[in-house]
């Protein structure tokens, strides 16, 4: 039951469609702004691989709370003949697939459900490989792909032992068993555990691939050292420089152009590795491509001229890169002044809306509560607990990613935070993702928060870096185009942005009150 | 890789812990309790029947890290007769996290009236209103030649390894190795104990001091520094304070 109403925050297909009179007035910001032409989908278009068309410069795409902007600040994207849009692996895929531009270039269980309907399961996202439980399942049971429909979830296999840098296995500070695995696959005798090539099969959801030169900054608290645990950071291959390892759920390639060969290797069953000109043209769109919120329907434009210096894509595009945004000299979010009174031509929609997302940035940097238990933010010398606001976590400028080395556990993944289904005698529905006992070695210490046994639906990094204390931690992800793109958290397991703050406020005791619910609610669809 | 003997240096720090016994310094283990304040909270212990100070939160780059909830801590300090958040102010102060887990150590104090920091904290429990609590040093110059034989010491907190204060040693020393193209650095562990004032010798583990230095080395190599690296560690205790507890890196052009 409670699954059933997981990702239920976006209206259907049809609330999507209706053009509102918000999009009117964006479409005369956009216009007045002068800075490229304006185009109005009217409908949240489904790029399919190969389509041929051309990505404007500006694409705007409903979604529940409003449109999301994608912006192209190279011009308009010809799309024919581009890796990124081609179907270059065996599978059918491409790039766009799992980044759909009206789904903040990520991709929301929503659409994913529309393409099941639509083609009978026959779309190439759900191909075996990662797009089902596990490869062995009958194609077409729907229940071969529940992970995926319920929770927007694609399969990822990571080898274990983990590897070193030189490629080489070594030997983790933890054993892991699987406890619970209802997809199947890590006790698969073809892909588990104890296969010939022992696999560890995590699910998790596609991240946006826009506002990239954020993600993968080279400015503030880049260095050789992590400056978290104090371990070496991971180093280009080209330039030997020292990276932000700010990139997926583990942090496992940090790279634009590994992350492509990984991305075309595992998701496209592309065999060998991509031509020069190929990573030329992706890693061009990548680092020129922008998501943001760009209205909240009736309650008005995110992008006029002298709006809110921290919202839409046009000022993404401007904003300064991997700096921190922790103080009040230089916001996460800045909003400015535009918005402290009303406009002559602001209905009161408008103003009610923008008066929620004001007070919802404030909640975000100011409100405090308690922030406990969690590895490699409580450690990181602020002590544990630290009375502190999501702003601490959150702290780089225009995304609320961390300037570097993202993974923490707050509790998505590991017990007893992580969402579980209630187990009763009335309760029908089995808990989908997988259940890892790891138990960390006398040699290590053990893990600072959860001891020596710890049970988890996803190891993250520590698949990578196989340390115990690293159990359950998750890279985090930006905050752009939120509303485009639910459920949430790496593992699906916010349904809605409602489900989200909830589970902070369970997670830290942070007793928000239901207006500042939707206040910070308000403010985080407005990203 | 060879071992050395640490005799030599144990003899010249025995009249260390000593001397600061006389001065009323204190070491002990006890759970750590926040107290919070309108502003940051106090981080205080209590140790036989008196209650202590020993920092407030404030932010990464901060001298004073506050301990955690959920394990004890290792106090080693000097108490002084000044009072903050009601309770006396150990300075200078070193505290180091007990790794196994106390769940024991649990207790909040809400804030109430009368407890207060007396002082405005140096970074605010929110964004810090203009001002960050701890200037980020501008980068040391990039050292040049000629080039000498170098020597950086790596602190630890008891039981500790590398964390997230060691990259502020690991860099320069990294930094000093690559621009002097070492030939060879030479990294030595130690391992410390501590006399608490109860008279009870606390050790830090057996073999912690090659532990340290081997992690050091993985470092170095995993940063990318490909030179000889020579590995020494004694296996002996070293009775005294926080000093003990360390590596030395000496690095040879
Ligand atoms: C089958 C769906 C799918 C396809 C196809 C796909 N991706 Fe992804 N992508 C994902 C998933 C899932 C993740 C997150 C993986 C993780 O966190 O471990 C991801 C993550 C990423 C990220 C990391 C973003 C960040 O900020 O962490 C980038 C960049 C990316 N993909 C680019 C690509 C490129 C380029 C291609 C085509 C070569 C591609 N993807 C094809 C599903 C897909
Ligand atoms: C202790 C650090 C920490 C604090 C405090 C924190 N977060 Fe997070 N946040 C994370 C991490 C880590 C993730 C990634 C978790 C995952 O994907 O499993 C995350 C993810 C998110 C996401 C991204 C979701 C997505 O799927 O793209 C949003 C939005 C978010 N947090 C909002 C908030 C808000 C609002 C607050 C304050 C109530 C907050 N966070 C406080 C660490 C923190």
């Amino acid at each position: 039951m409670q699954q059933n109403g997981e990702a239920n925050a976006n209206t259907g297909r049809a609330g999507r469609v209706v053009l509102t009179a918000a999009l009117a007035l964006l479409a005369i910001s956009v216009a007045t702004s002068g800075r490229t032409q304006e185009h109005a989908g009217e409908k949240p278009r489904w790029w399919s691989p190969g389509d041929g068309a051309t990505l404007p410069e500006l694409a705007v795409y409903p979604n529940a709370s409003g449109h999301l902007g994608i912006l192209n600040a190279g011009g308009p994207v010809d799309t024919r003949g581009h890796p990124f849009f081609e179907p270059i692996g065996t599978n059918g895929r491409a790039c766009v697939s799992c980044h759909q531009p009206s789904d903040g270039m990520s991709l929301s269980v929503q659409s994913i459900r529309e393409r099941w309907e639509e083609t009978q399961g026959a779309d190439p996202i759900f191909a075996m490989v990662d797009g089902a439980n596990c490869p062995n399942l009958p194609k077409d049971d729907p229940a071969s792909h529940s992970l995926l429909l319920r929770r927007g979830l694609f399969r990822i296999a990571i080898p274990w032992p983990p590897r070193g840098a030189d490629g080489k296995p070594f030997e983790p500070e933890f054993d892991i068993e699987v406890v619970r695995d209802p997809g199947g696959c890590n006790t698969d005798p073809v892909y588990g555990l104890n296969s010939p090539n022992p696999t560890i099969s995590v699910y998790r959801r596609p991240r946006v691939v826009a506002n990239m030169e954020y993600v993968v900054h080279q400015n503030f608290g880049v260095s050789p050292f992590v400056g978290k645990t104090g371990e070496p950071a991971l180093r280009d291959p080209e330039t030997g420089k020292p990276l932000n390892m700010n990139m997926m759920a583990d942090a496992r390639v940090v790279t634009l152009k590994s992350q492509m060969n990984d991305a075309a290797r595992s998701h496209l069953e592309f065999a060998g590795r991509l031509t020069p000109q190929q990573v030329a043209r992706i890693e061009a769109f990548e680092r020129q491509v922008y998501a943001a919120q760009v209205d909240m329907g009736a309650g008005g434009s995110l992008v006029e001229q002298d709006g809110p210096p921290g919202l839409g894509p046009y000022n993404l595009l401007h904003g300064a890169r991997g700096v921190l945004g922790n103080n009040t000299t230089r916001w996460v979010i800045p909003m400015g002044d535009a918005w402290q009174s009303a406009k002559p031509d602001e209905t009161a929609e408008t103003r009610r809306m923008r008066e929620s997302i004001l007070r919802g940035q404030q909640i975000f940097h100011f409100r405090t509560f308690w922030i406990r238990d969690s590895m490699h933010l409580n450690t990181v010398g602020l002590g544990n607990p630290t009375k502190r606001t999501c702003a601490t976590c959150h702290g780089m400028h225009m995304t609320g990613l961390d300037t570097v080395n993202g993974w923490m556990d707050i509790g998505t993944t590991n017990l007893p935070w992580a969402k579980e289904a209630p187990r009763n005698p009335w309760q029908t529905e089995d808990e989908l993702m997988p259940l890892f006992k790891i138990t960390c070695r006398r040699s290590a210490h053990p893990h600072p928060y959860l001891g020596r046994v710890i049970y988890t639906q996803d190891p993250g990094r520590a698949l990578i870096s196989g340390r115990c204390n690293d159990v359950g931690t998750i890279v985090m992800q930006q905050f752009r185009g939120l509303a485009a793109r639910a459920p949430y958290f790496s593992n699906g397991s916010a349904g809605s942005i409602r489900e989200l703050i909830d589970f902070y406020d369970r997670r830290y005791n942070i007793q928000y009150s239901d207006q500042e619910k939707i206040d910070l609610g308000n403010f985080l669809a407005a990203l | 890789m060879r071992m050395f003997s640490v005799s030599a240096v144990l003899a010249l720090l025995a009249a260390g812990p000593l001397q600061a016994e006389e001065q009323g310094r204190l070491a002990f283990v006890a759970c750590p309790i926040v107290q919070d304040t309108p502003t940051v909270p106090c981080w205080l212990v209590e140790y036989q029947g008196k209650t202590y100070y020993m920092g407030i939160q404030t932010d990464v780059s901060a001298p004073f890290n506050p301990p955690s909830l959920g394990h004890k801590v290792l106090v080693e300090g000097t108490p002084t007769d000044r009072e903050i958040c009601g309770a006396q102010v150990i300075e200078p102060i070193r505290i180091s996290i007990i790794p196994e887990l106390s769940p024991e150590c649990d207790e909040l104090r809400m804030a109430r009236p009368g407890v207060d920091l007396g002082f405005d904290p140096p970074r605010p429990p929110g964004p810090s209103r203009g001002r960050l609590a701890f200037d980020y040093l501008d980068p040391p110059p990039v050292p040049q030649a000629p080039f000498a034989v170098r020597n950086f010491t790596v602190d630890y907190d008891f039981e500790g390894m590398v964390g997230f204060r060691t990259p502020r040693i690991l860099q320069p020393a990294l930094e000093y190795a690559q621009q002097s193209k070492a030939s060879r650095l030479e990294v030595t562990g130690f391992r410390g104990a501590t006399r608490l004032s109860d008279g009870k010798l606390l050790e830090e583990h057996a073999g912690i001091a090659r532990e340290r230095a081997e992690e050091i080395v993985r470092m170095f190599r995993g940063a990318g520094l490909d030179t000889e690296f020579v590995i020494r560690a004694g296996d002996e205790a070293i009775e005294g304070g926080p000093e003990n507890r360390k590596v030395d890196i000496r690095i040879v052009p």
